[in-house]
């Protein structure tokens, strides 16, 4: 399901970016890539940007970009 | 990447800092150096490399400050700017600036220099805020893993940075491998066979074959051009092709993999060197608590309005009881040195020069450094705290019903300070469509340089309700702003839309230090200018108020008062078609303290009596519409001069400066004819 879906305190694992070049590109430079968990912090009651968890980082993330960015609720294999 | 040196200090050692956003950077830097340079907590502070100097053991250093970049990408400006730098050789070492914190993002950007042969020295940064998570990082195995120098600092507490320079000095010119990672069979394989094609058609040697091979495989544009830099069309095509065609039929993403693979040994990496606390041990995370509020759905934007409220209030009503005492000053010293030219014999003409000229436009201007000083320390905190950052996140909503997104507002903000800066700030977006849209709307962000001049109207016409008037100017502005934002979206300018996205970084309490010395830079700014710009224009102005010859000072007749009836007649329907305030208004646009002094100079009024003369001279009614002018008419100089150079065109400070104008009429208009019609304030 794409990352824009989830609800506030929901975790998954980033399975598979789209998008183009640019977007992956800053996906990555932030660290946002396969095999991540990442938490909601806050969905926004399902509009406008996102706030996610990446490990200590917090990233603010649009929702256009959230839905390129494709998660497993079950999470990442330890 | 750097060249082979000797390990004496015979040449000085030219250091370049780099690394992610809010690893600070800025902090090491000014440690080093001792500069007076701003410590930002918002990513993008920095968006023009800067330079200074330090000195250890008799060694000469030159340290070269680099907007922060999350890889080498360069989506930005201010990434360019970083990446421009790296790849340009121009420097002796490299001090890659990582946040302790989060080492695995980090070391994305260290292994990317790396990769591409840059000598550094790995600078774990803020290693109390990271110990303070219980988080533990074995120096020793780092640096072994990735062959490079580790060393930790605190910059914020000034703690290793001594150590940093005696490593630097220690490190320069030591020639290190290039980091190989092993990016699985096929596209080794590739690799191999686009350096034996380089090899071929004579690339030259300082060219990193390896690493342009991989940028190939990942189709970085950069890269492509320079492969069709260095070699000919024929064999740029032959190496392109390949590459098409491997990947094809590897039926692979090789670009997925190579991040993958990139990650993969990071990941390595940390496992083996950093130990943490299982999640749950982890303290409470204060940041998350206040973004709960501060971010919430709700409050967000009613929040972001009292803080900016409280500013303005502060700057307002703790101002106004010191300018009193600076007015008292150069009211006196004004009259002492008046007197005392007199009594010397000098010509009353040098007299009114000194006295009229330029204390009264000067210290018209001078006058508000309290307020100054306040509004510069409510945006210091505001960056240094990082809430700036939050404030975009909560706008995002609003702007990106304009077709900007929430990175757009922090420009915006900036600009309260100055225009200058906030023009600048706009290359931290990455879309040319959003830079333009924000360079066009940034001076309707009502800019330090005005507030003077509604300092001095507010505290002549609206005595009792001064820091309203002043905030509703504000809050026009921001309006405007918006819906600007939104008309040449909708009608203007076309283009790309880009994506959000945003790092947050943790809250922190502003050093003292770094409050101090980022207000200090803006308030000494703003004296410089009153001695120069503003001096030059004082005396440009009493030059023409004393002409023609044996006319009387500042009158009607004089040249600025045949100038002022000149433009009076376009300002006379918005209720102030004076001459005294159209050739105030002209001269404003050299900077727009000027309209103060010049208002100071044509009503011949010293510091104390100007209140009382714009009292007389305008309804509040027509001083609001005035206000109204001052806030949204043509950019001053500066701005229109950082548009151009921003935007590489005359085109776009030309546009600025005619769509404000109109602007301004038509708002101002509105104000005072539909205030005429209700019976307000005449």
């Amino acid at each position: 399901m794409p990352l824009a879906m989830m609800k506030s305190g929901e975790s998954a694992c980033i399975k598979k970016i789209t998008g183009g070049r640019t977007a992956r590109g800053k996906l990555t430079g932030l660290g946002l890539v396969c095999g991540k968990e990442v938490k909601i912090h806050s969905d926004n009651s399902g509009s406008g940007p996102l706030i996610i968890a990446l490990g200590d980082n917090r990233i603010a993330l649009g929702r256009g970009l959230a839905h390129k960015i494709f998660v497993d609720k079950k999470g990442c294999e330890k | 990447m750097a060249l082979k040196k000797k390990k004496k200090c015979s040449n000085q050692i030219k250091i370049a800092l780099a690394g992610n956003p809010n690893s600070g950077k800025t902090t090491i830097f000014n440690e080093l150096t001792g500069a007076r340079q701003h410590v930002g907590n918002w990513p993008g502070v920095t968006v023009e490399k800067k330079t200074g100097s330090a000195y250890y053991n008799n060694c000469s250093l030159q340290v070269v400050d680099l907007p922060g970049t999350y890889s080498l990408g360069a989506y930005s400006e201010d990434e360019i700017v970083a990446r421009d730098f790296l790849t340009s050789d121009d420097y002796d070492l490299v001090l890659n600036i990582i946040n302790s914190g989060s080492l695995e993002r980090n070391l994305y950007f260290t292994v990317q220099l790396l990769e591409m042969g840059v000598d550094l020295i790995a600078v774990l940064n803020m290693a109390d805020e990271a110990r303070k998570k219980g988080i533990k990082i074995d120096h020793k195995i780092l640096s072994r893993m990735l062959g490079v120098p580790v060393v930790e600092t605190v910059a914020s507490k000034g703690k290793g940075v001594e150590n940093l320079l005696a490593e630097t000095v220690e490190n320069q010119g030591l020639q290190k491998d290039q980091l190989k990672i092993n990016y699985g069979f096929e596209i080794e394989d590739l690799i191999s066979q686009i350096i034996s094609q380089l090899e071929k058609s004579n690339i030259q040697d300082s060219v990193n074959k390896r690493w342009l091979a991989v940028k190939l495989i990942e189709r970085d544009p950069e890269a492509v051009k320079l492969l069709e830099r260095e070699v000919s069309k024929k064999s740029a095509k032959k190496i392109k092709s390949l590459i098409a065609k491997t990947e094809l039929k590897a039926e692979l993403d090789f670009d997925s993999i190579i991040i993958d693979k990139k990650y993969e040994f990071i990941n390595n990496i940390v496992r083996k060197s950093v130990t943490r606390p299982a999640p749950e041990e982890e303290p409470d995370n204060i940041s998350d608590k206040i973004d709960n509020v501060v971010t919430n759905k709700y409050l967000g934007i009613p929040i972001f309005m009292t803080v900016m409220w409280v500013i303005f209030q502060l700057t307002f009503t703790l101002g106004d009881p010191l300018i009193g005492y600076i007015e008292t000053f150069f009211e006196f010293s004004g009259a002492l040195i008046g007197s005392f030219l007199t009594g010397f014999g000098f010509s009353s003409l040098i007299v009114s020069f000194v006295s009229d000229g330029i204390i009264g436009g000067v210290g018209s201007v001078l006058v508000f450094i309290p307020n100054i000083f306040l509004l510069f320390l409510g945006i210091a905190v505001l960056e240094d705290t990082g809430y700036m950052s939050r404030a975009a996140y909560v706008m995002d909503k609003v702007m990106s019903k304009l077709g900007l997104h929430g990175k757009s507002f922090i420009p915006m903000i900036i600009g309260f300070g100055c225009n200058v800066p906030g023009v600048m700030a706009t290359r931290t977006l990455d879309s040319k469509r959003d830079r333009i849209i924000s360079i066009l709307i940034n001076p309707l962000m009502s800019c330090s340089a005005r507030l003077p001049v509604y300092v001095v109207f507010a505290g002549a016409l609206f005595p009792n309700h001064g820091g309203l008037v002043v905030f509703s100017l504000y809050l026009m502005g921001i309006l405007l702003a918006v819906i600007m934002a939104g008309v040449f979206n909708k009608f203007l300018i076309k283009g790309e839309r880009s994506h959000f996205v945003m790092e947050l970084p943790p809250y922190r309490l502003p050093t003292f230090k770094g409050v101090v010395i980022h207000m200090w830079e803006k308030v000494g700014a703003f004296i410089k200018k009153a001695g120069t710009i503003i001096f030059s224009v004082a005396v440009l102005i009493w030059v023409m108020a004393n002409l023609p010859v044996g006319v009387e000072y500042a009158s009607a007749e004089s040249l600025i008062g045949r100038f002022g009836q000149l433009a009076a007649p376009i300002f006379a329907p918005l209720g102030f078609g004076s001459w005294q305030a159209a050739s105030s208004l002209v001269f404003g646009i050299l900077a727009k303290e000027v309209v103060v002094s010049t208002l100071g100079v044509v009503y011949a009024a010293g510091e104390g009596s100007l209140r009382t003369v714009l009292a007389a001279n305008f309804s509040p009614l027509a001083a609001y519409s005035f206000l109204a002018m001052v806030l949204i008419y043509t950019p001053c100089a500066a701005t229109l001069g950082a548009i151009k150079s921003e935007t590489q065109s005359w085109k776009w400070p030309i546009i600025s400066a005619v769509y404000l104008f109109v602007l301004a009429w038509v708002v101002s208009f509105i104000i005072y004819q539909g205030g005429l019609l209700l019976g307000i304030g005449v």
